[in-house]
């Protein structure tokens, strides 16, 4: 009953005072739009992929750069080890059994023949990887399943695919059992991945932490069978690393695989840990891993860190967006005080025909909660002007995109629910905020002393 | 003067300017670290690149066929290319310039291996190279058609077979060779251990817009005569002037079906190569540049709320001034002061939070200190800004009558 009366005051204020609500409504709305669009964007970019298992997957890395290393000087983190490994040191530690799975894979590519009449072969990224990628990495499978172990070793002619790729070259249709054609070559459908795209792609950062999953995954035994080439990045990282054809990577101090375990309980995540460094220890004697022993078994949010994936840009904007909002309700503050000590004759005669000094706050402070939630409402629909625009400015089309490219630009500036609540409670704790001092202040004041001056 | 009144005044109203004042100095702490931050981006991306960007293109070719030759298609490809009339010249390359792709390895001067080494971007490219990029030559000449390597099944493999001769940009040459004696001398090639003669240094061939620490990387080149591997390939065409699009047609539409077992992946123009690399920084510096606007503009709306509040409370006071002999430029004055002075504690307050969040970001950023001039140059704007907001309200000070001092209000 007080709350409509308050509420209907407030709207007679506004008729009142049009243009200076406009300004405090604008002001709120500016500050909520640019607040949300960055902190979904951050908010995005600081996402949790696979948060139910991060107390068990853990991403490796070895330090095996040799004493100086070109450019080392320029990095932000000279500590960190390289964020890849190399052939030799991968393969001897998928040796170890204390991992429950272990993965090392890295990207390559592979030319897809659909057999189509007219339909030209297409070139996809394809994901060499050990068996356990499905189940380490809770891979949704819509048809079929992963490999087994044994095709890490010996090359087997089976293939993973993608929901996109399924549709290219099936129509959706179940596809495990048929073949397809890579590079002239023939393998057999086991599985087909259902759509799945954890951002950031934290199992693989190195070629930017946001980006789509491969459209082909193949067994690892492919690797040296195939001498497939990574088409992800590669760094050598000793001064006397020689570059040479596919067999001396195998050998060399080139790092290009990822190197991820799953490991539950923390005695074995210790042995783990010993049995990397006693590993790194003992190449020492062949003269690798000059440096102080420095490999860096971590989680995924550690990992993710690591690698900055928020990155300076997201912060910077997040900040200075928040430090517009408080410059909006500073605003506020200025425009609310402004406006109700103009009112003020008309508060005193409430307050001498009898309002309570309480009813006077309460009646205030509705008005500043009206202009705020109306000021959050327009914010919203601002965020979300801007945050389409920003899609638009970084989603570039390209000739044939899989629909998770566009799915991916805009899960990177989508606005979930969550974030629709946060602005809506961001929006009314500025009305608070931004009404709290001033009618306090209003109400704080005499009723003679406003009368006085008619 | 009236500074005394005028403080005291202030004081008993103290809310409003306060919050004034903060607000100005959130807004010079911003206005002065963005626009820097913008700034050092934009002098990254529009650079001079060297290259003739506006007339070439790139195509991309993938082979499926197991029986595709690679060696045969790159010289069929490179013969056909460069005999299309308007076509100024062709070459083949690892990979396109002004991308983030590419490799990236350790030279020095000496074959020392403690001799300081530089990181540089390499292209494996043919004959011809120079002319197709368009970028100009500072000293001596383009690698011999002669030296270049023939292409071999893998990228390592193409390395290892390393050709006697090179083209190196200034920069490069500068920071190995910095006595400017570049030219002639062997130049020595990490992670494959082989040396090459340096025959010629190009002013200008920026690889990458890249800016901050590693921006020395975008300019340091080093074009290697080096068939790129296969199975793929890429090759760079300069057009004449305005028939770039007509041959990117016809290139589209014939070369693909002159070697079997390949088809065009990707056909493109530079333009857009160069300016798809530049997108990210771009959004991110309109999406910062349109938030500090917004925050100057929510500053400017508050002194103008204040002035136009504080008008609208001193009328009579106004009049009784103006009754009592105060010229109407007094009353102005007194407005242009008063914001002043809430404007420049908000500036000095401002100048702190600037050269403190400047620190902070290029600690992280490791880019170079907030220069002071852009500090005296946002004090001056945000000055500007506090007397533009209070110009309008206080030039409607000055035009209330003397008379509304004898009525009441």
């Amino acid at each position: 009953m007080m709350l409509k009366h308050d509420f209907l005051l407030a709207l007679r204020s506004f008729r009142r005072n049009p243009i200076l609500t406009a300004l405090m409504v604008s002001a709120i709305a500016a500050g909520i739009g640019a607040a949300m669009i960055t902190i979904t964007i951050y908010h995005a970019r600081a996402g949790h992929p696979i948060w139910w298992k991060e107390d068990r997957l853990f991403a490796v890395a070895l330090d095996n750069r040799g004493s100086d290393h070109t450019g080392e000087e320029l990095q932000r983190h000279p500590e960190y080890p390289p964020d890849q490994l190399t052939f030799r040191d991968a393969r001897a530690l998928y040796r170890s059994d204390i991992p429950d799975r272990a993965v090392m894979m890295y990207r390559t590519g592979r030319v897809v023949d659909s057999g189509k009449p007219g339909v030209r072969p297409f070139g996809v990224f394809a994901r060499l990887t050990t068996a356990d990628f499905f189940p380490m990495f809770e891979v949704p499978m819509l048809y079929g399943t992963g490999w087994a172990r044994v095709a890490d070793t010996t090359p087997e002619p089976v293939v993973v695919l993608s929901k996109h790729l399924n549709d290219k070259l099936f129509n959706g249709a179940n596809s495990v059992g048929r073949t397809v054609t890579l590079n002239g070559r023939q393998f057999r459908v086991l599985g087909v991945v259902d759509t799945w795209m954890p951002q950031p792609k934290y199992y693989d950062v190195t070629v930017g932490s946001f980006d789509v999953a491969e459209d082909l995954y193949i067994p690892f035994g492919w690797s040296t069978a195939l001498q497939l080439q990574t088409w992800g990045s590669i760094s050598c990282v000793t001064p006397d690393a020689k570059i040479g054809g596919f067999e001396s990577l195998l050998t060399s101090d080139c790092v290009m695989l990822q190197y991820w375990v799953e490991i539950s309980g923390a005695a074995k995540l210790r042995r783990f840990k010993q049995f990397v460094d006693n590993y790194t220890l003992d190449q020492k004697q062949y003269g690798r891993f000059v440096r102080p022993t420095n490999n860096y078994i971590v989680d995924i949010p550690t990992w993710l860190r690591l690698h900055d994936v928020i990155g300076d840009e997201s912060r910077i904007e997040a900040v200075l967006a928040l430090l517009f909002l408080a410059v909006c309700i500073l605003n506020t503050v200025g425009l609310m005080l402004a406006k109700f000590l103009g009112a003020a004759p008309i508060t005193g005669l409430r307050r001498a025909l009898g309002a309570s000094r309480k009813q006077i706050v309460r009646q205030h402070l509705t008005e500043v909660i009206v202009v705020a939630a109306a000021g959050g409402v327009i914010g919203l629909a601002l965020a979300r002007a801007g945050l389409w625009a920003i899609r638009v400015m970084t989603f570039i089309p390209g000739p044939d995109d899989s629909p998770d490219k566009r799915a991916l630009a805009e899960s990177l500036s989508h606005m979930d629910y969550r974030m629709v609540a946060l602005a809506i409670a961001v929006s009314l704790l500025t009305g608070v905020l931004a009404g709290l001092y001033p009618a306090w202040r209003i109400g704080k004041a005499p009723p003679a002393s406003f009368l006085k001056a008619q | 003067m009236e500074i005394r009144h005028m403080l005291s005044a202030l004081w008993r109203t103290r809310t409003g300017p306060i919050l004034i004042a903060v607000q100005i100095a959130i807004a010079l702490a911003a206005l002065v670290n963005i626009t820097y931050l913008i700034t050092q981006r934009m002098e990254a991306y529009t650079r001079p690149t060297g290259i003739d960007i506006g007339n070439i293109f790139w195509v991309r070719s993938i082979s499926y066929a197991t029986d595709y030759d690679h060696k045969s298609a790159v010289e069929t490809d490179l013969q056909w290319l460069n005999s299309l009339p308007g076509v100024i010249a062709a070459a083949a390359t690892n990979s396109p310039p002004q991308t983030w792709w590419g490799i990236g390895m350790p030279f020095s001067a000496s074959p020392d291996p403690k001799a300081v080494k530089e990181g540089a971007r390499v292209y494996l490219m043919t004959a011809r190279a120079i002319e197709t990029l368009g970028v100009k030559l500072a000293a001596g000449r383009t690698f011999s058609p002669e030296s270049v390597a023939p292409p071999t099944a893998d990228f390592g493999a193409a390395l290892q077979q390393w050709a006697p001769e090179v083209v190196i940009t200034q920069a490069l040459a500068n920071r190995l060779f910095p006595k400017g004696d570049a030219l002639g001398k062997p130049l020595y090639i990490g992670l494959v251990n082989k040396s090459a003669k340096i025959v010629g240094i190009v002013q200008t061939l920026q690889a990458a817009p890249i800016s901050g620490p590693f921006e020395k990387f975008g300019n340091q080149v080093v074009v290697a005569p080096i068939t790129p591997a296969g199975p793929n390939a890429l090759y760079v065409v300069r057009t004449q002037p305005g028939r770039r699009s007509q041959l990117m047609a016809q290139v589209e539409k014939e070369m693909a079906d002159r070697v079997p077992g390949r088809y065009i992946e990707q056909l493109q123009t530079l333009t857009k190569t160069a300016s798809d690399t530049r997108n990210g920084m771009r959004t991110g510096s309109i999406v910062l540049g349109v938030v500090t606007v917004l925050v100057l503009a929510v500053s400017a709306l508050g002194i103008f709320g204040l002035a136009v509040f504080n008008v609208t409370t001193r009328t009579k006071q106004i009049g009784t001034r103006r009754a009592i002999g105060a010229r109407r430029f007094h009353i102005l004055r007194y407005f242009l002061v008063e914001n002043w002075l809430v404007t420049s504690s908000g500036v000095v307050v401002g100048c702190i939070l600037a050269l403190v969040a400047g620190v902070i970001m290029s600690r992280t950023m490791q880019t170079p200190r907030l220069p002071l001039y852009y500090l005296v140059g946002g004090v001056l704007f945000v000055w500007m800004l506090g007397l533009l907001s209070v110009l309008l309200p206080a030039r409607r000070a000055t035009e209330i009558s003397p008379a509304v001092a004898t009525r009441t209000v």
